[in-house]
């Protein structure tokens, strides 16, 4: 076996375990945690566009998935839109958001432009808690909004079981992580890392550094928002505390970092490591002794950041390549 | 002709006057050395011409264009690369993503860039080194690095900032030889340079410059005869040696 | 007329303590350019500090101020050294410290459900000597422990300003957050002086654990409260400057006072966010920061 067909088998083999889990698992308990693991590796994917490719600390993310989520519900609800349309609209008005906001703070410092999108994440948040009326859509202040249930629907994007989510956001993030593939390898991709690394060198190349982040923060806030409108349909049910509060905005940051940020493979294995640790700490530990699964996050995290400041992605590859060696036979003969 | 021209340029900054009512000619082709004492204001003049500053008087011409105030992105575009004194490395990236981003101003396609990038690579005998990464190398070799990043633009005027400084004697030969071989293949080299051996090697023509004021021009031989630079800038005891 | 007045002096009391919560951070980021997520929790350990001990002993709280913050000194001095110092230097070299900023989230995290698996999620308040005492000052009235809150951070603020003007210690903090490879080449211990530079933060979130505990209360979450109004009262001020803290902290106090005559709470908050990413986009800098910071 050759390297490259190693590498495409293993893919293959990956892709077919992703789309036959369901079939194993009757449990819907596990599938919707599945779900979840996929839900945080698309966001972090998306986020990593930025925070990754683009070198900087966007701390406020949660922000896009309540834009997102926002925009599709009031649409619904209130002009009976589909929500895949919905979902569009909501990326489209969060990249517009992102790059509105992105203009003034993308030029700061990294510590500046963390702190400028927590206090902006904030903000939006506790306005979002005092308006029950913005204009005419009704965004229901903290109470969140409900979506009412109409069945299994296709347009309305509801479903009666999880396997059509479970499906929908393993696509999302198939996607996803293609969209980062390609752009790593493109001209955005290296214009943005030479950006983020030194600026000033990448502009004597030819970067205009400025217009490239904006670029990063206007696809990662689109994508971002998409999430929001799934997580919408998933839940049928989300308010501004839960949806847009900086824990999520955290969470997003947190997988990034110890799976590795700026690579493709990061947001999975953070998600792959994080998820299902907090899931399981929550349920079994969490009526014991409250706040256990957040000091188990915080110390892993602080682990990882330790040990591995570049993520499990390095030392994993390292890993995969070592045994990749073993395994196949150089120059391309067949086995 | 004149690739870039230089006229009245005066750089203030707050009540220092870097650069003082400089007139400056590059010819097509050409490499020119602009040296100087310490704080003579070279660096100040390469960067009103790569666009770090906006000049206080005076034009510059960049291909019978006037460039002053451009953004350094619009430059490149138009054919003019800087290397930097203190080199800027995309360190965590290896040798030939760094040189891609420079070959990534001529083409949006990854594949000609790399190839560009290996071309580049060949040149300035860094193809060993592509797959490290840039933070790793030695001090030659990022010196190199620089040039090679700044040579994947396709410039038509290089601005080679201290190229020399911290090489060995054998690095030293080495990159005269690049510099030479860089002019060989149609570009214009313009050096700012402390390594009196590198300039008289290398150079066609010498400027000399102190508080900001050109004191002498020609040819390396005439220039370290000339009375003003040797008084000025060089010392009594100074003579040609030639190496 | 005098409930403006009113609200003038409570809003420039409970500003003194929001810049003296906002001193800390601003000092820990202007030696070590790194902004530490967790300072709130270190104010949250600090009330716990001074709740546990003025609970126990029943002690004056001014005199709890002689004890708490050196315990929060060592406390931080030891979290620089043994947690943020070795992501520091693998991160050597690195424009931006971006992942001990991460760091800093995960000790937050740590620290407050630590708390919170330790002393659960209730308020807890303590009855101290000066709780609920006020004084008139004309139809202006006082409260006690707001009062000598203020005095306390005022103190702290000009205290702390001339130990960094005067003392050899404070010179070196200076001479690291100016340039810290040529602090180190005049023979200034990098790593020592970040341990310092924590260990002080810490404090002076001690100090503010210790001037709010009269009258508010505490729960492992509180430091959110204060941390996300730290980190704007710091940005408003300047990252990095002592004189900015408290002004950044009295402007908000004042803004947070007077508004709170003519809508809820909520909004205030809201408004102080505006106004904050307003200030961000046409000087971010701050009042008084330096330009290179930003």
């Amino acid at each position: 076996m050759t390297r490259k067909q190693l590498d495409r088998t293993l893919l293959c083999v990956g892709a077919a375990v992703a789309f036959g889990l369901p079939q194993l698992i009757d449990s819907p308990t596990y599938l919707q945690i599945i779900i979840l693991l996929f839900f945080y590796a698309y966001l972090t994917s998306a986020w990593n566009l930025v925070g990754g490719f683009a070198g900087v600390l966007p701390m406020g993310h949660a922000v896009f998935v309540g834009i997102g989520a926002y925009t599709s519900t009031v649409l619904f609800l209130q002009y009976n839109i589909s929500p895949w349309i919905g979902m569009l609209a909501g990326g489209v008005v969060a990249a517009a958001i992102g790059v509105i906001i992105g203009k003034p703070t993308l030029k700061m410092r990294g510590a500046y432009f963390a702190l400028c999108t927590i206090a902006f994440a904030e903000g939006l948040r506790v306005m979002i808690e005092n308006i029950d009326m913005l204009g005419p859509f009704k965004l229901n202040g903290p109470r969140g909004l409900l979506i009412p249930l109409k069945g299994d629907s296709l347009a309305a994007f509801q479903f009666m079981h999880k396997e059509p989510y479970y499906y929908i956001i393993l696509i999302m993030l198939c996607l996803v992580l293609a969209f980062t593939w390609f752009i790593s390898r493109s001209k955005i991709g290296y214009y943005l890392g030479a950006g983020g690394e030194e600026p000033e060198a990448a502009e004597s190349l030819g970067v205009n550094v400025a217009n490239y982040k904006l670029l990063a923060m206007a696809m990662s806030c689109f994508l971002t928002a998409l999430a929001g409108t799934f997580y919408a349909q998933l839940m049928l049910y989300f308010y501004p505390k839960g949806l847009l509060g900086l824990d999520l905005s955290f969470e997003i940051a947190f997988i990034a970092l110890i799976g590795g940020r700026g690579t493709i493979a990061g947001p999975v294995i953070g998600a792959l490591a994080l998820r299902p640790l907090n899931e399981f700490t929550r349920i079994y530990l969490s009526d014991q002794l409250p706040g256990l699964h957040l000091v188990i996050f915080g110390l892993i995290l602080i682990l990882v950041m330790l040990f591995q400041p570049k993520g499990l992605t390095a030392p994993l590859s390292r890993i995969y390549e070592r045994l990749a060696q073993a395994i196949t036979t150089p120059g391309g003969e067949k086995s | 002709m004149n690739i870039l021209e230089i006229s009245n340029l005066t750089k203030h900054f707050g009540g220092l006057t870097a650069v003082n009512d400089l007139d400056l000619t590059i010819k097509k082709g050409e490499i020119l050395a602009l040296i100087g004492p310490n704080g003579a204001g070279k660096s100040t003049v390469f960067n009103c011409v790569a666009g770090v500053y906006a000049p206080s008087v005076g034009e510059i011409r960049f291909k019978g264009e006037v460039i002053s105030g451009q953004k350094p992105w619009n430059l490149s575009r138009r054919g003019l690369a800087r290397t930097f004194q203190i080199v800027k490395p995309f360190g965590p990236k290896t040798v030939l993503y760094n040189v891609m981003v420079g070959a990534f101003l001529r083409t949006n396609s990854t594949k000609v860039a790399r190839e560009k990038a290996e071309e580049i690579l060949t040149i300035l005998h860094l193809e060993h080194l592509r797959d490290r990464l840039a933070g790793n190398l030695t001090i030659a070799d990022r010196k190199r690095l620089e040039i090679a990043k700044a040579m994947a633009t396709d410039p038509e005027l290089l601005l080679l900032d201290e190229v020399m400084a911290g090489l060995r004697p054998t690095e030293i030969d080495e990159m005269i030889g690049i510099i030479r071989g860089v002019r060989d293949r149609g570009m214009t080299v313009f050096v700012i340079e402390h390594i009196m051996r590198a300039v008289m090697a290398l150079s066609d023509r010498v400027v000399v410059i102190q508080f900001g004021s050109k004191i002498a021009e020609g040819t390396p031989e005439a220039v370290t005869k000339d009375e003003n630079v040797i008084k000025a800038y060089l010392g009594g005891e100074y003579g040609v040696s030639g190496n | 007329m005098s409930a403006l007045y009113q609200s003038l002096v409570n809003g420039t009391m409970m500003g003194a303590m929001y810049g003296l919560t906002a001193l800390g951070l601003t000092l820990i980021f202007g030696v070590m350019k790194v902004v530490n997520f967790a300072h709130g929790s270190l104010l949250m350990v600090g009330m716990f500090a001074a709740y546990w001990l003025l609970k126990i002993t029943g002690m004056h709280p001014f005199l709890a101020l002689l004890i708490v913050p050196p315990l929060l000194f060592v406390f931080g001095y030891y979290l620089q050294d043994l947690v943020i110092k070795p992501v520091f230097k693998s991160e050597r070299g690195v424009r931006e410290p971006l992942t001990v900023i991460i760091v800093t989230t995960g000790v937050w995290y740590v620290l407050d459900n630590l708390a919170l698996m330790l002393f659960g999620a209730e308020y807890r308040t303590v009855r101290t000597a000066i709780s609920g005492t006020s004084f008139s000052m004309g139809e202006v009235i006082v409260s006690w422990p707001k009062f000598a809150g203020f005095v306390v951070s005022m103190l702290t603020a000009v205290g702390l300003w001339l130990f960094m003007l005067k003392t050899r210690t404070g010179k070196a903090l200076r001479a690291t957050s100016m340039d810290r490879e040529a602090a180190n080449l005049m023979g200034i211990d990098q790593y020592k002086i970040y341990n310092v530079a924590f260990g002080l933060g810490t404090a002076i979130a001690g100090v503010a654990g210790c001037v709010i505990i009269p009258f508010y209360y505490v729960y492992p979450s509180v430091g959110v409260v204060f941390d996300i109004r730290a980190f704007i009262i710091v940005v408003l001020g300047g990252l990095g400057s002592i004189p900015g803290a408290i002004l950044g902290g009295v402007v908000i106090g004042i803004i947070e006072s007077t508004f709170a005559q003519f809508m809820t709470s909520t909004w205030t908050e809201a408004i102080i966010y505006g106004i904050f990413l307003l200030i961000l986009f046409f000087k971010p800098s701050g009042f008084f920061g330096n330009k290179q910071d930003w």
